[in-house]
């Protein structure tokens, strides 16, 4: 019953990444690890007669099949019906070499980054050796509040980062590049007088409000309630089980099967 | 666009772009490939004859889009014969049967250059009159791998007295088709026949084989894809060139050669050209002609 188990419960160490974060003579071994689950409760599609687990296919409406991998292929849609095929030959000679180190290039302040431009956070975790200049490097960071800007490759992606420290650990982001970020400019309404009176009254209400930021306050109520349906029926049903996987001993007539088995048996013999 | 008429069999046939490199990187025009299955003709039209042939039409070269036609074009010679069938959501369609030679000369120079065919004839769709295994390598196999397959599967069905014949998919990969030729044979006999024997072979040959679909489990395996065995499959016909780097030609295969060749060494040497299938089946005669006429019943269904 293992596939119960709330958040929080498995906090094993699954490094995504690793290497050297390094800057000037620094080098400190490390890895990157997830920082966020995200929360959403998944299900699986299962065949309602059998439970086995259902697959994505891709389906050739044109011929009216299912189409394997090998005849699948990249294209660019230019227009309706008109595509740039590109191969996966292709795609690798842009792609950025795999990097083994995430190299500081600059060191910036922090609340000058608009989080807008945050895309995903990372944890890193000091590997053997590097844990004494790891802790060094959290402490003066979070001292000064600066953070360290790298370019990074995860993936097949050539990534911005920011490597901050957060309390005693430190956390890298992946920035989105500025040409992602949408333009503000239309948004804000440029008609229209703001009274003083106003201005004041809004200050009041704002400061009224006023918290620490306290995140444990909230939390998903429709994930927590799927979870507390999904215990309570498991307790009282068992699980449905899907059916032994294909090729396995027994697939097909028995008689079959058997005189596969012995065939099988002299071919061995005499190979 | 450049035309030059042409007569074959008293039909008048208007043959366009003969000029075009529909492989680019190799240098053959589509007057090449026209002339190729001029002289394989004798040698293909037994494997498409009476089929609902497929056609995978590159009109711009084989580096370029492609699509599949199932459907015969209504732009056809009013000579084109064809055959209606029933696709499995009901519905009729009108294929092409590429039974003589202009028929044939007629698809390519639509740059038909892949011709799939099913397993059973258009007037019995339901009756295969093969049985095939269709041997793909993940992406760390090579056809190599798929030749010591194929060697194991022809002594598995041979202690269950079925012959078997062999092929080169002209890509990655090798078929091995079990003649039937009898019409009781249904694709539910052949299906249950074959996943059994790739599951034998899966169980037995864990490291070489795999009869799962999912692309994880196969990277260094060859897939045995059993589930080619279906009236609404195509196999690529014998003898038809596909659209590669190079002409290469999916050619029937000698057990002995096969053997000889599976050893270690460069994949490619597998691989038939062209002008290789020409000479080759001039002098040798149709080495899948087994696969047409043997009548073999399988056992313990």
């Amino acid at each position: 019953m293992n596939s119960l188990v709330t958040r929080g419960d498995k906090m094993a160490v699954q490094g995504i990444w690793s290497g050297t974060i390094s800057f000037s003579l620094v080098a400190i071994p490390v890895q990157l690890v997830k920082a966020v689950e995200p929360g959403h409760v998944s299900f699986r599609m299962l065949h309602s007669k059998d439970y086995s687990p259902l697959q994505r296919r891709m389906f050739c409406p044109e011929e009216d099949v299912m189409v394997p991998p090998d005849e699948m292929i990249r294209g660019y849609e230019i227009g309706p019906d008109k595509y740039i095929l590109i191969t996966d030959e292709e795609l690798e000679s842009v792609s950025p070499e795999r990097s083994r180190t995430i190299e500081i290039v600059e060191f910036i302040d922090m609340k000058e980054v608009d989080p807008i431009y945050y895309d995903h956070p990372y944890y890193l975790v000091p590997s053997k050796g590097g844990e004494k200049a790891y802790r060094l490097l959290v402490e003066v960071m979070h001292r000064t509040n600066k953070a360290g800007l790298a370019k990074f490759v995860l993936g097949e992606h050539e990534h911005l980062v920011a490597v901050k420290s957060t309390e005693g650990a430190l956390a890298l982001i992946t920035l989105h590049y500025s040409e992602e970020i949408l333009p503000d400019e239309d948004i804000s309404p440029k008609e229209g007088k703001i009274e003083v009176e106003e201005k004041g009254r809004i200050k009041t209400g704002i400061k009224k409000m006023m918290a620490d930021f306290n995140p444990e306050k909230y939390a998903d109520r429709r994930r927590r309630k799927i979870m507390d349906l999904l215990k309570k029926k498991a307790k009282e049903k068992a699980p449905v089980e899907a059916p032994e996987i294909e090729g396995e001993e027994g697939e097909g007539p028995a008689d079959l099967i058997a005189a596969l088995k012995e065939s099988m048996r002299k071919v061995k013999k005499n190979r | 666009m450049s035309r030059k008429v042409v007569e074959i069999a008293g039909r008048g046939l208007s043959l366009s772009n003969l000029e075009k490199d529909l492989y680019p990187s190799y240098g053959f025009t589509k007057a090449h490939i026209l002339e190729y299955y001029r002289r394989i003709a004798t040698f293909i039209l037994p494997h498409l004859k009476d089929r609902a042939v497929t056609l995978k039409r590159y009109p711009e070269g084989v580096d370029e889009d492609f699509f599949f036609e199932k459907r015969c074009p209504s732009h056809r010679p009013e000579w084109a014969k064809t055959a209606e069938i029933r696709r499995d959501d009901g519905e009729q369609m009108t294929v092409c049967l590429v039974n003589d030679l202009e028929s044939l000369i007629w698809v390519e120079n639509l740059a038909s250059i892949e011709l799939h065919v099913p397993l059973a004839r258009a007037g019995s769709p339901e009756t295969p009159d093969s049985m095939v295994f269709d041997l793909d390598p993940g992406d760390r196999a090579n056809i190599l791998n798929c030749a010591r397959v194929a060697l194991i599967l022809r002594d598995l069905l041979s202690e269950l007295r079925l012959t078997s014949n062999v092929k080169t998919s002209g890509k990655k990969g090798l078929h091995v088709y079990v003649p039937l030729n009898r019409k009781e044979t249904t694709f539910e006999d052949t299906k249950k026949f074959s996943k059994a024997v790739a599951g034998i072979m899966q169980k037995n040959y864990p490291d070489l084989v795999t009869a799962k679909m999912v692309k994880e489990y196969r990277k260094a395996k060859v897939f045995i894809n059993w589930a080619q065995n279906d009236s609404s499959k195509t196999m690529i016909c014998v003898y038809s060139l596909r659209a590669r780097e190079k002409p290469i030609v999916s050619f029937p295969l000698e057990w002995k050669e096969l053997e000889n060749l599976a050893g270690p060494g460069d994949p490619e040497k597998l691989q038939v050209m062209y002008s290789e299938a020409v000479s080759r089946a001039e002098k040798k005669g149709d080495l899948f002609r087994e696969v047409l006429v043997k009548k073999q019943r399988l056992p313990y269904l």
